[in-house]
């Protein structure tokens, strides 16, 4: 159930327009009065965001009551925000990471920045952080490259597409690949183009960042965490039979952690 | 951060102490001047619903494409998230099958109801047109049915029965050999027929699982003769002895009756590939000019906007 303090805390909420070129992005900013830290959190992609959204949303909820303000977004072509899906690239996605990070920052420069990131998100926020942006990162269900999402994804296009039919009838993998190399393919409602997949291929995790134990000390703290389907529907579960699991083990792990990095004392909250 | 741009608008609604936020496509013509007393003046709205517990984008991103389509055509329209669902504040069940039980027993009735009144009232519009996807759908109709401010109904995938226990593994693997293999599709189609000549000779042919208080609902509001469109994609069906639900409403609306139903072929059961959103574009249109028509000056500045 909701508390009154949940309440007070959804009140603050506010939801917005970036400006970025060509379009706006949707953001939520969980507001809170001179907060501990800030986090931008990094959701996941796509068809991904419509699951993962309510426990992501929770997951703000949880640490702006904390005081800890966040601010939630989405991309650049998807969702709430505004674009052409088709006409977006990694690249663009790289800068609203970028813009949207020194927005939160210049909110007041003496607050640490954590770069949070989910999935495809922990790619984008791993790669901002490498070039120096934030104060931490914080990665949950990062993947190797943006290609295994991608990936991932297609599979599963295939498999519901192949569902129905006999075992001649399949289409393969490789008639797909095929398609998108020449013009875009239809994943989910959203039309990737050749020049997505092809750059899904390049965008890697920067070196050092590919699990906790790669993680070499450095001056801004680093914490790569691997969720399991225990995390469902935050990250990809069995058929998401669980569409709003009790998670506040994960929240409470991870924000301890977000205190104890950023050496921020929570008991003043 | 701006609450507005050029062609939206994030607005709140509250309903029962609880915070409602949603999107604002404001109809061509409109702009970027959202004062409420130059609003939609005696328009008709269209309410999107959540399409299931997915955010009021709907998968594909798909209802933000039809909320601009319509606001093109002049149109005003609105995608809500309801409680607890997307960034509206609330509770939300943690198993799907609580959600669709909430979904199946009119939970949602009384929210949507406040949502639809605020907005009428908020921009001066004639009513709204309540729309919804699957399990949207069928709040939309509990909604329809609780609003004096609901003037019409488009329910795509509309389902009429009630959530049934969680398949067993076993069941599972048996649809999809029956959806694979030829031989036992064919019987089990022969078993299907079986069970559909028995059942319709029984006095009552809605099946057991039938949601009856939603089909009151439907049917009070098929009679009444509000406008209603139904779309369904007509995918493979691993079951084709199921109950025809949409035939049996329209026995009831009767030759003058305002029930449309259509199928949208090539397309899957969220409409949200390039098939599927073309066409319910193109059918809601249709449906919306011959049941709600723009009045010709709103008709011309959309066009005339449209075309800047």
């Amino acid at each position: 159930m909701q508390t009154q303090a949940d309440f007070d805390v959804n009140a603050s909420e506010q939801a917005g327009y970036f400006p970025v070129a060509g379009a706006h992005l949707y953001t939520v900013l969980h507001a809170v009065q001179e907060p501990l830290a800030r986090v931008l959190l990094v959701g996941s992609f796509a068809s991904e965001r419509h699951f993962s959204y309510v426990p992501w949303a929770r997951w703000a909820r949880f640490l702006a009551a904390r005081r800890i303000e966040c601010l939630r977004y989405d991309y650049r072509g998807i969702g709430e925000s505004t674009g052409v899906f088709e006409q977006m690239s990694f690249d663009n996605w790289s800068e609203d990471v970028e813009l949207l990070a020194a927005w939160l920052k210049s909110r007041s420069p003496g607050v640490p920045l954590v770069l949070h990131g989910l999935e495809l998100g922990a790619l984008l926020a791993s790669k901002a952080f490498a070039a120096n942006v934030g104060d931490a990162l914080l990665s949950w269900s990062a993947p190797k490259s943006a290609n295994e999402v991608l990936r991932t994804a297609l599979l599963k296009r295939i498999a519901v597409d192949n569902i129905f039919r006999s075992s001649a009838e399949c289409k393969r993998v490789a008639d797909y690949l095929q398609q998108l190399e020449t013009g875009p393919l239809e994943v989910d409602g959203y039309r990737w183009s050749s020049r997505l997949w092809r750059d899904a291929f390049r965008l890697e995790l920067p070196d050092g960042f590919e699990d906790q134990s790669s993680v070499v000390p450095r001056k801004r703290p680093v914490r790569m965490v691997s969720l399991d389907k225990s995390a469902e529907p935050l990250v990809k579960g069995s058929a998401y039979v669980s569409i709003n699991s009790d998670l506040s083990g994960l929240f409470a792990d991870n924000f301890e952690w977000i205190t104890r990095a950023l050496a921020i004392d929570s008991r003043s909250s | 951060m701006r609450g507005a741009i050029e062609t939206r608008e994030l607005i709140t609604v509250n309903v029962d102490g609880m915070r409602l936020r949603g999107t604002y496509h404001k109809s061509h013509g409109q702009g970027s001047d959202s004062r409420p007393e130059r609003h939609e003046s005696n328009r008709i709205g269209i309410l999107f619903l959540n399409s299931g517990f997915v955010p009021r984008a709907s998968a594909g991103d798909a209802a933000v494409y039809w909320a601009d389509s319509f606001a093109e055509c002049g149109y005003p329209s609105f995608r809500f998230d309801l409680p607890g669902l997307g960034d509206s504040d609330g509770d939300l069940p943690e198993k799907l099958l609580e959600f669709a039980g909430l979904v199946n027993a009119g939970y949602y009735a009384p929210f949507v109801a406040g949502i639809a009144r605020d907005l009428t009232e908020r921009f001066h519009l004639s009513g709204v047109v309540l729309a919804g996807h699957c399990a949207g759908a069928v709040s939309a109709i509990f909604s329809a049915a609780a609003s004096e401010y609901v003037r019409g109904l488009v329910g795509l995938e509309a389902y009429f029965f009630r959530e049934g226990p969680e398949r067993t593994n076993v069941r599972k693997e048996i649809s999809l050999l029956v959806a694979r293999s030829k031989l036992v599709a064919q019987l089990s189609r022969v078993y299907g027929l079986l069970r559909k000549f028995a059942s319709s000779l029984k006095r009552n042919p809605l099946p057991q699982n039938a949601n009856l208080p939603l089909i009151r609902c439907c049917s009070r509001l098929v009679c009444s003769g509000m406008p209603i469109l139904i779309l369904n994609a007509t995918e493979p069906r691993p079951n084709p002895s199921e109950f025809d639900y949409l035939s049996y409403l329209q026995r009831l609306s009767g030759r003058d009756g305002q029930l449309a139903v259509k199928f949208v072929e090539g397309t899957n059961h969220s409409f949200a590939d390039d098939v599927g959103r073309t066409a319910v574009r193109r059918h809601i249109e249709q449906w919306l000019s011959s049941y709600f028509p723009l009045i010709e000056s709103v008709r011309i500045a959309a066009v005339l906007s449209g075309t800047r």
